[in-house]
């Protein structure tokens, strides 16, 4: 991993990586994905890539704690800077075993990401890494240290430096260089220091406390307090403008006892057991069946749930909101539908629609209906439906705890609605898992140390974020809220069928060690199609089966006109009987209750009378009571008293003789026709084709007034056509294939070699030939030769083409490059103006003496 | 995992009562769940925040609650409801009513921000006094009613700790020479002198006048009694003398016709509701004396002015009497936080298996109307409709029928229209109680039915309640006060004292088919079929064709 020793210390981030194995480039693209896309064309281009300052900042987000703090410390230190130093910033001058313990593993993994590079006595932090990571006047850095002396001392005037060392009691020399140097030698000599704190005045001290810590920078008057001047006339305050003065790094790390962090965390907190709060759980160790036991019952509440929800949407669910999504008053509609709050049906929605079991259906006056796959759903065992839901929320990037809240412009977020994508959900989802997993068996965590280990493992990200809560920590909250009514956790810790969840499969069980927690794929498990299930989900399903309690094929019958089901019933028992009854309690149980509507339902749904006798009293572990056979009977005897049917044509003659007739002839059966009264057929042809048929038997009919026609519409089970469920967008490139990795490094590498071949054999283009042709260069050596030059600030001879496509050479200097821009001093305009990086066709270097 | 409980997530509980643990169970879960309904083979529980609470001012806790839920439960028991159950019970007591010796009634907390979240409330500020400290703020002694109401709706239900004060002495025993009080009579008398004030719960017919003597012979202290009419005023008063050692004289009538006011009084829901110019007179009642114990007979139908009174007497013990605590107003909840939490509950069928009430045999008789009825039904105003299909003509004939088929059985016919019955009575040639009869005529027919000198009597809902009517073995129903289930169940209970022979009571409810008195009559019997009680269902075809 480290660059391989021997010949002389690289120059540049390039060389350094030139020195590493493929090993090496593989664990670091695997790291920083975002770096192969696409594939650099050699190591220059990706240690320019490298550098850049998206790509520094999305890997620092994604350092843990004492990582990062390691990289702060090492900004706040000399650059290039020897391990050493590093170390006694971080232990400080007490030493800390602990830190020293973990600081070669924090070294190797920020060389490993490129962020750091050189040897151990040369440790150099990328520029740019540097720049967000140091401390500056208008970027205050999280270890709270000021500029160095040199730094804050940088405009002042020789004399005031000559009037500051004298006081500190030193001897006067000849330029400000030399004396600057020697007042940091002073402030970082821990005796002679302490001998010239001790000279200062208490109220002095009580100042310097004040600032120590961080924000280093203060407010003074004109005429500062006795004791602020003291500091100021010691240059232990150093003025940064006419009202503000700094405490400098080294004195600021000499009253610190040289650590660079207040606190070092070296070790992630640990995840701790529940307490014991409440007398629900006296122990925060469930035993492992009691877990297995209640996350299995939750597991079948979910997919009772589930049920529920496509049987409500059966007929065309709720229409989507012009916006996408649906509306509150829908999400209301459902949570009462459910009988659950809004927040939880929501859950349920966005499982079922991450599940492909729901979609829009796409038609001209959009509305949400089950998808064909939710069809083949019930026939599926139940643990293998479980296992479907569960991959499919630990892979989805759809974060149902966002609905109803706001986005950035104050729209409300709706549920299935857009903007719900959240790149870290599968990542943070399995990782809380992980971290569950990492419990002994049936303990349930602490929700707060949970949140704790993970604001130690990016402890930027929430920073980045600005809110009062990142959205990490929230993310990680509904996870353990959702693993619980989705039956993976029970009682708060991970059962058996979770874990089996996330046991890692054979086919990539990648290093995962090193890095920490990088995610594995998340789009593994979403890939699986409703049609077919993972070996990861089988497995699930494997482990869930024998806790789903077994299906009863029996009710029992009350004279209160209740069917009391008292576990889970067999299928086509339950659909049935739901249709006979109403269902009033769920749960372990089911409660029934037959009403005249409900039987009135069944009766409709072509059940007879006797056909429902005949299911009670097979299904009945009690006989039936005769209460419910009279309402049944009740109910049948007025079923169908009225009738009502539809007819496209009908035919009306007083003669019943020519009916007669009309319905023996054989040539009549095509029209479908059925007498209803002595005097009037009704048929099913339209009138015309009846008009015709007739007519063809020798008739004369005449066409009445269409008038009279009745139109039924029967309800249909309304389907979405052919839909895939929502695919995860991941927060940046998935980690890479080892193959692919392979062959991106041997690109890389082959790339590098012709672009060194090629430097060496042909002379130089006269790029630089001013007055000539525009220049043309590749878009990498423009990042190059404009990085190059806003870092020394020399001026730049540019082609340059507008966004009307006009070419022009312009003369900048360059101030700053970020994300594809340059902002530069154009010569040619007399003003600052920022150009794409991409609009650039050339550059090339002025010539010293420009003519 | 094989109890013979099932926990659902809605917070009711399925009792399987043919399991062996059954009555294991449902000793374990009496204390604080609410017995829901109860026919034949699963009966359903309810837990409420109401019965959590009352369970806690019964000395039990979440602990035990939980482990009677998980020890008997088939099925896991959902977890949220065992966090829930838990944090139910952890909200009574943290705020508690208790005397102090100088700022007299005194609302302390242990929990802070429950103080400080109620003051804040509109409800709760007009009730309370200074505050005295952080954790502590007076009430007014006559808000001590009001302010449990408005705490037990607010979430936060307050123990009362104030204590009863003892009224005055007054001596009264039981005169149990040639009877004595029955063991669930007994229990309930004990569970409710336990408790300071509650309601007590038992079968029509299973006795309640006795619980309350027995009450008083605890109390032994002057007492109120409010009952439904005169007539019932005078049976307490029979039944008084009978019972304990109480004279005619120790015991006063305070009703329309008399106003006497004794150590031992009844006075009738009626009377003290009577209101002249916007005041209630006959409220001094409450004052006149210092009563040691109130007594509330059939609290289901306590009148909403009645709550209000009941509000100021927090200091007086309170025992309150039904059969069936539904009320079709949904006040239940009124009930338990002005008199008390339910401190002895029967269930009928139980009552029944130990004799103490005669088994009885329910039918619905279902009457086919005539095509001329329902056509004319058919076009009837919607609001006459009831009245309508509950009168016709075919069922005073079933009617008719059945009281010929029962006859030399002490038979009741009970109706809600007067016409109706005025026309029933003239057919079967019997006699008809009705609003408008005096209560001397009242009473003196009622003696000449127990006497057994007349066999049918034709009853308005003036004879729903606490009339006793030991012989009577058949009732028959023609109509009702709509869909009425606690009516259905007093009419039931007038028919429910044991026989002396033993043998079984007939109730018939008489329904037209096809009509609203059919829907009406599924929604009464729904009480009784909750408690077990399975009806049969009867064509009147079949009925005539056999007599």
């Amino acid at each position: 991993m480290s660059e391989r020793s021997g010949g002389t210390p690289p120059r540049t981030l390039a060389e350094a990586l030139r020195t590493r194995d493929d090993d090496a480039l593989a664990a670091l693209l695997r790291a920083r994905p975002d770096l192969l896309s696409p594939v650099p064309n050699d190591l220059g281009q990706l240690a320019t890539r490298a550098g850049t300052r998206a790509s520094v900042m999305r890997a620092l987000e994604r350092l843990d704690r004492f990582t990062l703090q390691t990289a702060e410390a090492l900004a706040a230190s000399t650059d290039p800077a020897p391990y050493e130093a590093v170390r006694a910033l971080m232990t400080g001058d007490e030493g800390d075993p602990r830190v020293e313990a973990a600081l070669p593993g924090a070294v190797a993994a920020l060389r490993a990401q490129a962020l750091i590079w050189g040897a151990d006595d040369r440790l150099r932090l990328v520029r740019t890494a540097r720049e967000i990571l140091a401390p500056s006047p208008n970027h205050p850095s999280p270890t709270g240290l000021g500029p160095t002396v040199a730094e804050a001392t940088a405009g002042m005037s020789p004399g005031r430096i000559q009037e500051i060392i004298t006081t500190a009691g030193l001897p006067s020399t000849h330029d400000p260089v030399s004396a600057v140097t020697a007042l940091a030698a002073l402030f970082t000599d821990r005796t002679r220091m302490a001998a010239l704190l001790d000279t200062a005045p208490p109220d002095a001290l009580a100042v310097l406390d004040r600032l120590v810590w961080g924000p280093p920078y203060g407010e003074i008057t004109s005429k500062p307090a006795p004791p602020v001047q003291w500091l100021r006339d010691h240059g232990l305050l150093l003025p940064t403008s006419t009202r503000t003065v700094v405490l400098p790094r080294e004195a600021a790390l000499h009253l610190r006892g040289g650590r660079a962090h207040r606190h070092t965390e070296p070790e992630p907190p640990e995840i701790l057991p529940h307490p014991s709060t409440s007398t629900v759980t006296s122990t925060p160790t469930a035993r492992p069946q009691v877990v297995d036991s209640a996350a299995a019952a939750q597991a079948y509440t979910a997919l009772e749930t589930i049920e529920e929800l496509a049987k409500e949407w059966n007929e065309g669910g709720p229409n989507v909101l012009r916006a996408g999504g649906l509306s509150v008053r829908d999400l209301k509609r459902t949570a009462t539908a459910l009988d659950t709050t809004e927040p939880v049906a929501a859950f349920w929605v966005e499982l079922a629609y991450a599940a492909g079991l729901l979609a829009a259906d796409g038609e001209a006056d959009e509305r949400y209906a089950p998808t064909p796959a939710y069809d083949q759903w019930p026939d599926l065992p139940p643990a293998e439906r479980w296992a479907r839901l569960a991959t499919a929320w630990l892979g989805a990037t759809r974060t149902s705890g966002l609905v109803g809240g706001q986005d950035s412009k104050g729209r409300t977020l709706a549920a299935l609605g857009p903007d719900l994508d959240r790149g870290a959900a599968p990542e943070v989802r399995r990782h809380v898992l992980d971290l569950l997993a990492s419990l002994p068996d049936g303990t349930a965590p602490d929700p707060e140390s949970v949140l704790a280990r993970l604001r130690w493992e990016r402890p930027l990200r929430g920073a980045a974020a600005g809110r009062p809560e990142d959205l990490r920590a929230r993310i990680a909250a509904w996870t353990l809220t959702e693993a619980e009514m989705l039956g993976v956790t029970g009682r708060g810790a991970l059962s058996s069928h979770g874990r089996a969840l996330i046991a890692p499969d054979s086919v990539d069980g990648g290093d995962s060690g090193a890095m920490g927690s990088f995610p594995k794929p998340a789009s593994r498990t979403a890939a699986a199609t409703p049609g077919e299930l993972s070996a990861v989900g089988l497995h699930a399903a494997r482990a869930l089966a024998p806790h789903l309690p077994d299906p009863l094929d029996h009710v029992l019958l009350q004279a209160d006109l209740t069917a009391v089901a008292p576990g889970p019933l067999l299928r086509p028992l339950a659909e049935t009987l739901s249709v006979i009854a109403d269902i009033e309690s769920r749960g372990g149980a089911t409660v029934y209750r037959f009403t005249p509507a409900s039987v009135r339902r069944a009766l409709d749904a072509g059940l007879s009378a006797s056909d429902l006798h005949a299911f009670l009293a097979a299904h009945s572990r009690t006989p039936v009571p005769q209460p419910l056979s009279y309402l049944i009977d009740d109910m049948a005897r007025r079923h169908g008293h009225l009738r009502i049917g539809s007819a496209s044509a009908y035919v009306r003659c007083d003669d019943e003789a020519v009916l007669d007739e009309i319905l023996a002839d054989r040539r009549s059966h095509a029209l479908r026709l059925r007498r209803l009264a002595p005097t009037v057929l009704a048929a099913q042809a339209d009138p015309t084709t009846l008009l015709d048929g007739l007519r063809s038997m020798g008739l004369a009919p005449a066409a009445e007034s269409a008038e009279g026609d009745v139109l039924v519409t029967r309800a249909h089970a309304h389907r979405t056509p052919p839909r895939t469920p929502p695919a995860p967008v991941p927060d940046g490139p998935p980690v890479p294939a080892p193959t692919l990795l392979g062959a991106a490094v041997r690109a890389i590498r082959a790339g590098d070699q012709a672009a060194t071949v090629v430097r060496k054999t042909l002379p130089e283009p006269a790029s630089a030939a001013p007055g000539g042709e525009l220049p043309r260069t590749t878009s990498a050596e423009t990042l190059a030769t404009v990085q190059a030059a806003a870092l020394t600030g020399s001026a730049l001879w540019i082609g340059y083409v507008n966004a009307e496509g006009a070419a022009s050479q312009r003369v900048i200097a360059p101030v700053r490059v970020e994300g594809g821009f340059v902002t530069a001093y154009d010569h040619t305009a007399d003003e600052v103006r920022t150009y794409p990086l991409h609009r650039i066709t050339g550059v090339a270097e002025l010539a010293d003496d420009p003519a | 995992m094989n109890g013979p409980l099932i926990v659902q997530s809605d917070k009711t509980l399925l009792l399987e009562v043919d399991h062996d643990q059954a009555d294991a169970c449902r000793r374990a879960i009496a204390p604080f769940a609410e017995l829901e309904r109860a026919p034949e083979h699963i009966h359903t529980y309810r837990l409420t925040p109401l019965g959590l609470w009352n369970a806690r001012a019964a000395g039990h806790d979440a602990e035990q609650v939980i482990d009677a839920l998980v020890a008997y439960s088939r099925y896991p028991v959902p977890h949220a409801l065992l966090v829930d159950v838990a944090e139910t019970m952890a909200r009574y007591g943290r705020l508690t009513l208790s005397k102090h010796p100088t700022h007299g009634l005194v609302l302390t907390s242990t929990d802070r921000p429950v103080l400080e979240e109620i003051l804040r409330s509109k409800k709760v500020q007009p009730l309370v006094g200074t505050r005295i400290d952080p954790d502590t703020v007076a009430v007014h002694p006559s808000e001590r009613g009001q302010i449990k109401q408005t705490l037990l709706k607010l979430g936060w239900p307050a123990e009362d700790l104030a204590g009863y004060v003892d009224g005055e002495a007054h001596a009264i025993e039981l005169d149990e020479r040639e009877w004595s009080l029955r063991p669930y009579q007994k229990q309930a008398v004990e569970g409710f002198w336990h408790g300071g004030s509650g309601v007590v719960v038992l079968p029509c017919g299973a006795g309640k006048t006795l619980v309350g003597a027995g009450a008083m012979a605890q109390a032994k202290a002057t007492t109120l009694i409010l009952v439904t009419n005169t007539v019932s005023a005078r049976q307490w008063k029979h039944e008084l003398i009978r019972r304990t050692s109480l004279t005619e004289e120790e015991i006063g009538e305070y009703s329309g016709t008399r106003k006497e006011i004794r150590p031992v009084t009844i006075a009738t829901y009626q009377v003290l509701t009577v209101r002249r110019k916007g005041v209630y007179p006959h409220l001094e009642l409450f004052d006149s004396r210092d009563w040691g114990l109130v007594i509330y007979d059939e609290v289901h139908l306590l009148p909403a002015p009645v709550f209000k009174f009941t509000a100021d007497l927090q200091a007086r013990r309170r025992l309150g009497l039904t059969a069936t605590l539904v009320r079709e107003d949904g006040r239940e909840s009124d009930v338990f936080s002005l008199i008390g939490p339910k401190r002895f509950d029967a269930p009928w069928k139980e009552i029944e298996a130990q004799g103490y009430i005669a088994p009885a045999d329910c039918v619905e008789v279902r009457v086919n109307l005539t095509d001329s009825e329902r056509l004319a039904y058919a076009t009837a105003e919607q609001d006459e409709k009831y009245r309508f299909c509950a009168t016709t003509a075919t069922k005073r004939k079933v009617t008719e029928a059945l009281v010929a088929k029962h006859k030399g059985e002490q038979t009741l016919v009970i109706g809600q229209y007067i016409d109706q019955l005025d026309e029933l009575g003239e057919h079967l040639d019997a006699p008809v109680i009705k609003g408008e009869t005096s209560n001397a005529q009242r009473e003196k027919l009622f003696d000449a039915f127990r006497q057994g000198e007349i066999s049918v009597l034709v009853v308005s809902k003036v004879a729903n309640f606490s009339i006793d009517l030991p012989e009577a073995t058949v009732a028959i129903q023609v109509s009702g006060t709509f869909g009425s289930r606690q009516e259905e169940a007093q009419r039931l209970g007038r028919v429910l004292r044991p026989k002396a022979d033993g043998h079984e009571a007939r109730f018939y409810s008489v329904v037209a088919r096809d009509t609203i008195d059919q829907d009406f009559a599924a929604h009464r019997q729904r009480f009784l079929a909750e408690q077990g009680y399975a009806y049969r269902i009867v064509d009147a075809d079949e009925l005539l064709a056999d007599s």
